[in-house]
């Protein structure tokens, strides 16, 4: 399952929207955090924001077209979802235009934020390229209910299977500075049959945590860890489809006591396809 | 005020749009055969152009107004004709004349787009998108 928006609480097409993703045991994105509580991946928060985004502007473009991930020019990570959690989505449309959506969102749980989007843009694409148009009719008529807010489901759908966020292969590796890492897609990766039934693409919020991941790795050793506290400027230029050797390179490029900025670049076959930075911020003491 | 004035901004939007430095953004470069732009990266800097400069720029609008005039015979076939061909080269008038070809798709029209076309759309939508783009 690659759908985040369980419920939508409330919804003015094309510019604002309420929702909700309960955060639950089987799920294939939660992951035990630095202190071992099981928590959704933020990546995955993010996700969820932009599926409520799509949601507002397919209603209001009668589900004719879709948005696709474009670029997003903040990701502001501030908190944590755990297992058990209801994370409140709120996502608002700054513009719509014929080509693209631009806007806007915040996660949060129990009232306090937990990720933040700003300036996302997305282009909008014919929906039947990417999915049946009455399967997504049929979805929104299912989570589009009223204000009362549905119960978390009592157990995940099945143990599923996590996703895998690390790469096949490390080509080149150098700690603190450069790492390069290599992936290639089967096209049997569970999320792909949603995403999207008619175009398997990699995930623009996987690929990101992916990054994330890798680049902290990089920043390991010594007698403190980093965090991921967000990304900037991350832009997705093309499609990654199964087959496709997607090559990532990610570069310390500025470094101090509290922070770290890290920049990436991903190609296909030497042509860009997603390009970006990525925030951490060192906490002391906690070696693992 | 003129493109002079405008570029320094553009060329840091532009350097920072398709991860270029800005030292190796040429004025007259072609935006997608020398800086590999591609569809996303032109809807993210007329946005980004937009919010820095508060402008609104008119989807469509470089093709719109390179047929201003012409509506009849500019394309054929989605090809340019020789009157399209000409009215485009004096509204894109920044673009090395080299670049042009005769019978060009109008879908690669974009292909042809530099630095300083992107100041001229700017300039001309601050001063309220009245002023033709010649120049």
């Amino acid at each position: 399952m690659f759908h985040f928006v369980d419920q939508i609480l409330e919804l003015d097409p094309g510019r604002h929207a309420l929702g909700v993703k309960h955060v639950t045991p089987g799920d294939a994105f939660v992951r035990p955090n630095a202190d071992g509580v099981p928590t959704l991946l933020s990546c995955i928060i993010g996700e969820a924001l932009g599926q409520l985004g799509a949601w507002s502007v397919m209603a209001a473009k009668d589900f004719v077209v879709r948005p696709v991930a474009g670029v997003v020019g903040e990701v502001a990570i501030t908190g944590e979802a755990a297992v058990g959690d209801s994370v409140l989505l709120d996502t608002t449309i700054d513009s719509v235009t014929d080509d693209a959506v631009f806007y806007h969102a915040a996660a949060s749980v129990d009232g306090a934020t937990v990720l933040k989007l700003e300036n996302a843009l997305g282009p909008l694409l014919p929906m039947d390229q990417f999915n049946d148009p009455e399967e997504v009719r049929e979805r929104f008529a299912r989570i589009h209910r009223s204000r009362d807010l549905t119960e978390a489901p009592q157990t995940g759908e099945g143990a599923t299977v996590p996703f895998d966020l690390s790469f096949d292969e490390m080509l080149s590796f150098e700690g603190g500075k450069e790492a390069t890492a290599v992936r290639t897609l089967s096209g049997r990766e569970a999320f792909l049959a949603d995403h999207f039934p008619r175009k398997p693409v990699l995930p623009l919020s996987l690929l990101l945590e992916s990054l994330l991941q890798l680049g902290q790795k990089l920043l390991e050793g010594g007698d403190s860890r980093y965090v991921p506290t967000g990304a900037r400027k991350v832009k997705m230029s093309r499609f990654v489809e199964p087959g496709n050797p997607l090559v990532a390179k990610v570069r310390v490029a500025e470094r101090s006591a509290e922070n770290a900025l890290l920049k990436f670049r991903c190609e296909v076959d030497g042509d860009r396809v997603c390009v970006g930075q990525a925030e951490y911020s060192r906490v002391l003491g906690e070696s693992r | 005020m003129n493109t002079d004035t405008i570029y320094p901004k553009v060329r840091e939007i532009i350097a920072d749009v398709l991860a270029f430095e800005e030292s190796e953004i040429q004025r007259d470069g072609s935006l997608v055969d020398d800086y590999s732009a591609e569809s996303i990266d032109f809807l993210d800097l007329v946005y980004q152009l937009e919010r820095e400069f508060k402008i609104k720029v008119p989807r469509g609008m470089i093709e719109q107004e390179a047929r201003r005039g012409l509506s009849e015979d500019f394309e054929e076939h989605g090809r340019l004709t020789d009157k399209g061909l000409e009215h485009l080269k004096t509204y894109l008038s920044e673009v090395p004349e080299d670049r042009f070809t005769p019978r060009m798709q109008v879908s690669l029209i974009p292909t042809l787009f530099t630095p300083e076309t992107f100041c001229k759309i700017v300039l001309r939508e601050m001063e309220g998108g009245e002023q033709a783009a010649s120049g």
